[in-house]
């Protein structure tokens, strides 16, 4: 069985009144990619911030490679690097000068800059001020300051936001190789596309509670929907759609049928969206409105 | 605390101090230019009065004045007397009527005119009328029937009076002192919004690390300034050891005083504003010292007041240790109060 790499239990936080995050439990196993979903004041980031020693939770226990995060933060920090959202980098000074700065922070001997630079594309640019640099150069150059202390847990969030697809890629392609090394990563984000294509097991949390969480495939077997999309001529000749729900027992019936039946012009396989299972588990989007209340609270949180 | 994160966040802050264009030229111009400025102000102070005269005939009673410290320079003609105190030769001429010593004798008062212009102090021309009259009874052999004695309040500084640029030392230092103030606040400030220290707070370096980091660029920067320049400018040779602990203690203030306006700020906008505001009112107490009897005993609240009065007392004075123990004992409680408060209250933005 593998080790666990992250364990949390029973995790609470609450900021006053709000609870951010609702007694949730989870383990991440060495080397594996964890996405972490939900839409805005899920409770993601408290969760995150927990996990990583920056909120002490008001109830339950987060272990990050056998150590208690709360009891041991300083000793978990030397082992984890954390990527944020948004860009906090120092700008005035040069990429080696941030890698270095954070190496020494982390006591990281004979830390070399360079390869690490080069790996996430920023070779060349090494000693421009960060000021200089675009979005997608930031994004990628916070991706290597979290590498800066050879993590064993890799905490990304929202590592590709916002990038032109060549850097997501390039990140998306670095997060693999991490992995291979053999560094855990817990990684949060909006994208579901990016969260199927990454991630060995993904939660779904809302409401500061997990509702799911499984391997992206069973996810989608378990709560998504197969489906054809046909399109079909009709008597004016005319375009018209038809869709054949998939997986059920009157499946083979309706495509008999469909096809003896209709002028089928194209078929297409329609596969279930991480997207669409997490409507279909919470009732709201993603991306969608947030409650009143969680907003300034989630704020407080980040700073 | 780890000493390896703090030497690692001092460099850093130190480095990136300097990168601002702006806060590198004024911390460098401004310890040049107030070198520069003491230097260029009068190392002395001149104690004699110089006045203009016209007189046809002077009487012997005004030749005597210069014992006094009162010189008065003939000039040619009225006009040229009206001429000289205008363009500020003077800062009072006094024209005597050319039948002056005729009048004495007749018993009668001649019309001895004073010139000044509005900038003369009013104590000037009214000193100068003074000695006037009492030259006149001098002249026609009446003394006044007073006699005269003069208190000299405080310590008798007649002969060795505190020139300008001496008193301008305290201002001068707490200009200093206090500009590192802003410097500092704009930094915490910075680290804060640009989200850069919780950054550092997923590393190994903890919030007291933070603290002791930006507590050591700020305190050695105001502190090492402050010394440098009282040491260029001679400030140091009397009462060493007092004036660089109201230094070093003015140092860790203006440091708890940053950390307050940082955590009241947004962008490095308001910490300007804010910073500037108390600068404005730590200023006041030094002017108290450059020009007495403009500032009050209120000045007395100002915690700078603490800072300056002991820098003047120490360096101009030569106070020693009991005289100036009680100032730097208020000094040192402030310095607790404020430090305490500000580490509270950016602790709180940081975390």
């Amino acid at each position: 069985m593998p080790r666990q790499a992250i364990v949390a239990r029973n995790l609470s936080y609450w900021y006053g009144r709000l609870v951010a995050v609702d007694h949730i439990s989870f383990s991440v196993a060495e080397g594996e990619i964890f996405g972490f979903l939900g839409p805005n004041g899920a409770g993601k980031s408290t969760t995150v911030n927990m996990l990583t020693g920056q909120l002490k939770p008001k109830s339950g226990h987060a272990v990050l490679l056998g150590l208690d995060v709360a009891r041991y933060t300083n000793e978990v920090q030397a082992k984890i690097g954390v990527c944020f959202e948004e860009s906090n980098l120092y700008e005035q000074m040069s990429a080696v000068e941030n890698l270095e700065l954070f190496a020494r922070l982390f006591g990281t001997r004979s830390f070399n800059p360079y390869p690490l630079l080069k790996r996430v594309g920023l070779g060349g640019r090494e000693k421009d001020r960060v000021e200089t640099y675009s979005k997608g150069m930031k994004q990628r150059l916070m991706v290597a300051r979290a590498l800066a202390n050879r993590p064993r847990i890799l905490f990304l969030d929202e590592p590709t936001a916002g990038l032109d697809p060549t850097s997501a890629k390039s990140i998306r392609n670095l997060i693999r190789t991490v992995r291979h090394q053999g560094t855990t990563v817990l990684l949060t984000t909006h994208d579901m596309m990016e969260a199927d294509e990454l991630s060995d097991r993904l939660a779904f949390i809302n409401h500061g509670k997990i509702v799911a969480l499984d391997t992206p495939h069973n996810l989608k077997q378990q709560y998504g929907k197969r489906a054809l999309k046909v399109q079909v001529t009709n008597q004016s000749g005319g375009l018209e759609n038809r869709e054949v729900v998939l997986d059920t027992s009157d499946t083979p019936d309706a495509i008999h049928e469909l096809f003896s039946k209709e002028n089928v012009v194209t078929v297409h396989s329609e596969e279930a969206t991480l997207g669409d299972i997490f409507i279909a588990l919470t009732g709201r989007g993603l991306i969608g409105p947030k409650p009143a209340p969680a907003r300034p609270t989630k704020r407080r949180a980040r700073r | 605390m780890s000493l390896r994160v703090v030497g690692a966040l001092v460099a850093k802050d130190l480095s990136l101090f300097f990168r601002n264009k702006f806060f590198g030229l004024i911390t460098a111009l401004g310890i040049v230019a107030y070198i520069v400025i003491y230097f260029v102000m009068p190392s002395s102070v001149n104690e004699t009065l110089q006045l203009g005269l016209y007189a046809e005939v002077v009487p012997p009673a005004f030749e005597q004045l210069a014992e006094e410290g009162i010189v008065f320079e003939e000039v040619e003609s009225e006009d040229a007397l009206v001429e000289a105190v205008t363009d500020g030769q003077y800062a009072v001429g006094v024209a005597l009527p050319p039948d002056i010593l005729e009048l004495f004798a007749a018993g009668e008062r001649p019309q001895i005119t004073v010139y000044s212009t509005a900038d003369t102090p009013e104590e000037v021309t009214d000193a100068v009328e003074v000695v006037i009259r009492e030259l006149a009874y001098l002249q026609v052999g009446e003394p006044l029937a007073v006699d005269i004695s003069a208190e000299v309040l405080g310590p008798d500084m007649l002969g060795q009076q505190i020139p300008l640029r001496d008193r301008m030392r305290p201002l001068l230092a707490v200009f200093l002192v206090l500009f590192e103030m802003i410097g500092l606040a704009g930094l915490i400030t910075d680290e804060v919004q640009q989200g850069t220290g919780r950054a550092l707070l997923v590393t190994p370096a903890t919030v007291p690390d933070l603290f002791a980091a930006k507590g050591l660029l700020g305190v050695g920067l105001a502190f090492g300034q402050a010394a440098l320049f009282m040491a260029v400018i001679g400030g140091l040779n009397s009462q060493p050891l007092i004036i660089l602990t109201a230094l070093f203690l003015g140092a860790v203030l203006v440091t708890g005083f940053a950390f307050l306006i940082a955590s009241l700020s947004r962008d490095m906008m308001s910490s300007l504003g804010w910073g500037m505001l108390i600068l404005i009112v730590f200023i006041i107490p030094a002017f108290g010292i450059l020009f007495p009897g403009t500032v009050s005993g209120w000045a007395k609240a100002i915690p700078s007041y603490y800072l300056a009065d002991t820098v003047h007392q120490a360096s101009a004075v030569g106070a020693g240790w009991g005289d100036v123990w009680l100032n730097l004992l208020v000094w040192l409680g402030i310095d607790l109060a404020v430090v305490v408060a500000g580490v509270a209250a950016v602790g709180r933005r940081l975390r």
